[in-house]
């Protein structure tokens, strides 16, 4: 094992996202405090209560899981795709690292990100309206876990993807929708029977679910349930970006 | 002692055209090494098969004993590399980069700190250190390119190109700084499309076309062997049968503008060591000799009569 090597890049991951902080850690907390005014200032006095938990607080967890997943994912996606364009991956590539050391150092990086924005969004949650988290522990190691997988899911589409209209059409085809019908916004339990049984397909569904559960101790589906679930999305993601990496496809010759 | 790079039976295919047709090649340690080849003769793809960037199809390459795939690591560490491309980064210095550099081939900050301020300032880059590629000339990024394939301080080096697109000034550079590195028992292999570099530094050479070498060898035995360098004798008062006694001299008579004028053109392997007899053949003949040129094959020519068409083309 090249341990200082692979400290050496998951540093440069982390540090990378550091430098550009106005790109990558304070939009989301910009979105998600407008989010949280607005619907707190608007929708709060229409909605009634969810689960017996206020309207704006219902839909944090759901903002966090947002955030954790566009950042994990977009951080590990654009990094790789961008040392591809910029002929920096090839001279990673030749370096004594293992494959294995390479990508789990790009995945880490994004899972600090993805954590990191997850972390804020739900301090701000707390400062600006109070709310409560009932199993840290719990949370914590489920923002962990979901930014883990969705930074590995970045790591796949960096290595499928060749140009930045690749992930961007991701994003805006597949990410963002399933995020939403994912239940960010209501409980599945006000839907009609048949979008209900769909949103049980939507992997992001259980993501947010869980958080759910872990910051409100409510939710649609048991914890078990979800975080199995958010456990078979890292492993899966993992082995197959991993995979890829290994083979070298699309990076090697 | 194993050779530095033993590269065995090469081949390589990218998808519907063939790259590599069976590559043999042994550099030893210590040697300066050119390979040279037009463009898409198979020298990248060797580079990169030898740097695992690129996945041989079958054949083997082992770098001081150790095979490239089996011990990937011990081999990489040992080699340095400047792509014929440019890097770029978006996010950090150059002292950064470089650090990181050091980094992947397993070298702690604390000990890679001093080793980057150095290589820095050997090439002149140091009061750039706080730039970011993308702001530094063309000249500036190749010495970049090459500072970085010196943190890891590689036994053996390997330059793609590295004085293509390079000034006079930097490439004189470069070369006193390879010949130094040389001199303290660095492997180097090397590409050009400039035969005179491979010329003047390299202490043997492959012609590589199509995917397979043509000709190996120390560049002056390869330009003696082609035999081609010739003497040319301006001269009044030529007959043929003065070269009666001459036994088997290759040459030819070219009359000139005036009655008696011409000129002889003699065929020899080394000019130089073959003009005071051939000037002395001439001479005794009673012949008034007005002019003696002396014509030289390079590596270029060899490099054409080998591969039927110009390094550049």
């Amino acid at each position: 094992m090249n341990w200082v090597g692979f400290r050496t890049l998951t540093m440069r991951e982390i540090t990378r996202f550091f430098a550009v902080y106005r790109q990558t850690v304070i939009p989301g907390l910009i979105t998600s405090g407008l989010y949280i005014i607005i619907f707190g200032l608007t929708l709060q006095r229409r909605i009634t209560a969810i689960d017996g938990v206020s309207y704006t607080v219902y839909i944090l967890p759901g903002l966090i899981m947002m955030n954790v997943i566009t950042n994990a994912y977009n951080n590990t996606a654009s990094s790789i795709l961008q040392m591809k364009l910029l002929q920096q991956m090839q001279d990673m590539l030749i370096t004594p690292m293992s494959n294995v050391e390479l990508s789990l150092s790009f995945i880490i990086g994004g899972a600090v990100r993805g954590f990191i924005n997850g972390i804020l969004v739900l301090l701000l949650g707390i400062s600006l309206v109070g709310m409560p988290v009932e199993h840290p522990l719990m949370v914590i190691l489920f923002l962990l876990i979901v930014s883990w997988a969705f930074s590995s899911a970045g790591l796949i589409l960096g290595i499928l993807a060749e140009s930045w209209d690749n992930i961007a059409t991701m994003v805006n085809f597949f990410i963002t929708p399933l995020i939403f019908l994912g239940g960010v916004f209501y409980s599945i339990n006000m839907l009609p029977e048949f979008w209900r049984s769909l949103s049980l397909a939507n992997p992001i569904y259980y993501v947010i679910n869980g958080l759910r559960y872990a910051v409100l101790n409510v939710g649609d589906t048991p914890f078990l349930v979800s975080f199995s679930a958010a456990l078979v999305m890292t492993i899966l993601f993992t082995a197959i970006g991993v995979g890829l990496f290994h083979r070298g496809y699309r990076l090697k010759n | 002692m194993p050779a530095a790079i033993e590269i065995t039976d090469l081949h390589k295919s990218y998808d519907n055209t063939v790259a590599l047709r069976g590559i043999d090649l042994t550099i030893k340690p210590g040697e300066f090494y050119g390979l040279l080849g037009p463009n898409g003769a198979g020298k990248t793809t060797t580079i990169g098969i030898i740097t695992g960037l690129v996945k041989l199809e079958s054949g083997s390459v082992s770098v001081f004993g150790k095979d490239i795939i089996s011990d990937y690591r011990f081999t990489r560490s040992k080699i340095g590399v400047s792509p014929q491309e440019f890097t770029s980064d978006w996010f950090f210095s150059i002292e950064k980069l470089l650090i990181f550099q050091a980094g992947y081939y397993g070298i702690p900050k604390k000990a890679a700190v001093p080793r980057v301020e150095e290589v820095m300032k050997k090439f002149g880059l140091y009061e750039k250190r706080d730039d970011k590629i993308r702001f530094l000339s063309g000249g500036m990024k190749r010495r970049f390119m090459i500072a970085k394939s010196l943190v890891n301080d590689p036994d053996i080096l390997i330059l793609d190109e590295p004085t293509a697109g390079v000034d006079v000034e930097l490439r004189r550079m470069l070369w006193d700084y390879l010949k130094e590195l040389h001199g303290k028992g660095k492997t180097i292999l090397l590409t050009t499309h400039y035969i005179e570099e491979a010329e003047k530094l390299c202490e043997r050479v492959s012609i590589i076309n199509d995917g397979k070498i043509v000709t190996e060898g120390a560049p002056e035995e390869l330009v003696r062997s082609l035999g081609k360098g010739s003497i040319e004798v301006h001269l009044t008062g030529w007959q043929k049968s003065h070269a009666d006694q001459w036994g088997d001299i290759t040459f030819a008579y070219e009359s000139g503008d005036g009655d008696s004028d011409g000129k002889l053109v003699f065929s020899v392997d080394d000019p130089g060591k073959e003009l005071p007899h051939i000037v002395g053949l001439v001479s005794r003949n009673g012949c008034h000799i007005h002019e003696v040129k002396i014509a030289k094959s390079s590596l270029e020519d060899v490099f054409v009569s080998l591969t039927g068409r110009g390094i550049n083309e």
